[in-house]
């Protein structure tokens, strides 16, 4: 078995990584002696489902993962989060420890709880604390922490002091090499694996500071070049890692989705209740959470959840404890729906390049608790926003936090094999990953896996 | 996306029975209920197992409102 080191840079787009290349000297070398292109994510282009999607070679709809929380059922609401005891697909580190191989997996969501693998594995940011176990074997936890102190999952973003944020993005990541670095010299690999959420984080604080385009860019401000440092930074760690890695490994560096300015927040619920499909039982207060709002449902045809992207769900008689859409009329009352969601325009009226996804069509085998529509206002520019009250349909910036950034479509990837060298611009899907991981480190492709491998 | 499906043989008398349980619901479709049904029996572990505390899943809510991906 070959070496495979993947480096999973969540969120990082082709416009940074690739256009701006010659400031990482590290990603640029690999960019020059590899393969390297867009990467389609998957469908919803969210960090859960996408690791798992690429490490899987299966859709959302196989995994049965739309995102982050799932409704529990056909309830109003119950609903679950999303945590690695929701994978029920086989993962290339599962078919490399079949084959008598080992990993090292660092932080790749979902991954609390920590489940068992041929190796060694760290929690993500889903973890709910460093208190908990999140190691696998258990002992890890102990080992690493009397050596680096207390793993650091993520930064808390409720913080409004951007400065702050930034220091703790460095802190977190700093200690993570760390740990990289200790794990690659003392534990035996064929696949090491690690996500480096900062890259993520660092876009969505700072992303309106950076982009000239954003809406709230303002021009000299002090954060201009705080998402460029903190890529050469990275590209340092990367750097300094490699050295460590081996002459013969095949380097993956890669993200899950990409990013682009927020354009703002699209209140999907009060444009349900402007359309006469969602009908409150008393007014809101500003901001209100859906599910903490008392919903006429006697009168009510479709609520909606916020996020990146909106789920749409419809109440249908015999399906939803009070539902009104008779089943016959199902489909219709969908398609209409869908339709006038196609139509939405932007504040200033300007057209939308809106996407609306039927699930239960347009995957190939659609599981678990998925919504009846999936929506992508405006390209996903505009967020959607789950929460009442506003006054407005559109908001200039998220309703729950600092955020300047929504996720793209497109990823990028880099696969640099020393034993191939070749600077080769090729454009890929999501599920052509973990065939094309499977085949550099030799193993055999499930027929299951509809990606094609890189060649 | 294209879709790939293959046939399966079933007693008619079975058949028939499910028809009649899924006439006039949202999805009539015999081979969709039934496949949705063997989805459900297939599903290892999954999502009804705990994993989080009460406390602890009100905490990674917070976080994951707070990073934007739920609200
Ligand atoms: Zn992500």
């Amino acid at each position: 078995m070959r070496k495979v080191l993947i480096i999973g840079l969540d969120s990082a787009p082709a416009e940074i990584v690739f256009d701006r290349r010659k400031e990482f000297p590290v990603l640029n070398r690999l960019i020059e002696g590899g393969r390297f292109g867009t990467m389609r994510s998957s469908d919803p282009p969210i960090t859960i489902p996408a690791w798992m999607v690429m490490s899987t070679g299966k859709d959302a709809g196989r995994l049965g993962l739309y995102g982050f929380r799932h409704r529990t059922g056909p309830t109003y609401d119950k609903m679950w989060i999303a945590t690695a005891q929701s994978i029920n697909e086989p993962a290339i580190w599962d078919i490399i420890g079949q084959a008598g191989g080992q990993s090292v997996l660092v932080s790749v969501p979902p991954s609390y709880p920590a489940r068992p693998v041929a190796g060694q594995r760290i929690g993500c940011f889903i973890t709910p604390g460093a208190d908990k176990d999140y190691t696998y074997p258990k002992e890890l936890k102990a080992e690493l922490e009397e050596k680096f102190g207390p793993y650091m999952f993520d930064v808390p973003f409720r913080i409004e002091n951007r400065a702050e944020i930034l220091r703790e993005i460095y802190r977190m990541t700093e200690k993570r090499f760390e740990v990289l670095h200790y794990l690659m010299r003392t534990k035996p690999w064929n696949l090491f694996m690690f996500v480096e959420i900062g890259v993520d984080r660092v876009q969505h604080a700072f992303w309106k500071f950076h982009d000239k385009t954003h809406h709230l860019y303002e021009p000299g401000n002090a954060f201009e070049t705080a998402i460029i440092d903190y890529y050469k930074f990275v590209d340092q760690k990367i750097g300094a890692l490699l050295n460590e890695a081996g002459d013969d490994t095949v380097v993956l560096a890669i993200s899950d989705h990409g990013a682009k300015r927020m354009k703002g927040a699209f209140c999907v619920n009060e444009w349900l209740i402007a359309q006469g499909d969602l009908v409150l039982g008393a007014a809101p207060a500003r901001g209100a959470n859906i599910e903490k709002t008392p919903i006429d449902w006697a009168r009510t045809k479709a609520w909606g959840w916020g996020g990146y992207y909106a789920r749409i769900f419809l109440n249908v008689e015999g399906r939803e404890p009070k539902g009104i859409i008779k089943p016959a009329d199902y489909e219709r009352e969908r398609e209409a729906l869908a339709e006038r969601l196609r139509s939405i325009r932007g504040p200033a009226g300007e057209p939308w390049a809106t996407q609306v996804i039927k699930p239960n069509e347009y995957y190939d085998d659609a599981r678990g608790d998925y919504p009846d529509l999936m929506v992508y206002f405006d390209d996903l520019y505009w967020r959607s926003a789950g929460t009442l009250g506003w006054g407005t349909m559109y908001l200039e910036e998220n309703d729950t936090g600092p955020d300047d950034a929504v996720h793209a479509q497109h990823g990028m990837y880099i696969l640099y094999d020393p034993r191939s060298k070749a600077s080769v611009r090729k454009d890929i899907d999501i599920t052509d990953v973990a065939p094309t991981v499977l085949r550099a480190i030799g193993l055999p492709i499930p027929a299951d896996m509809k990606g094609t491998p890189l060649r | 996306m294209k879709k790939e499906f293959t046939a399966v043989s079933l007693p008619t008398s079975l058949y028939r029975e499910i028809e009649d349980a899924v006439r006039g619901t949202a999805d009539p479709s015999v081979a969709n209920y039934i496949a949705k049904v063997l989805r459900e029996s297939l599903k290892k572990g999954g999502s009804t197992e705990e994993v989080f505390s009460p406390e602890d899943e009100e905490k990674v809510k917070d976080r994951l409102k707070a990073l934007g991906y739920i609200d």
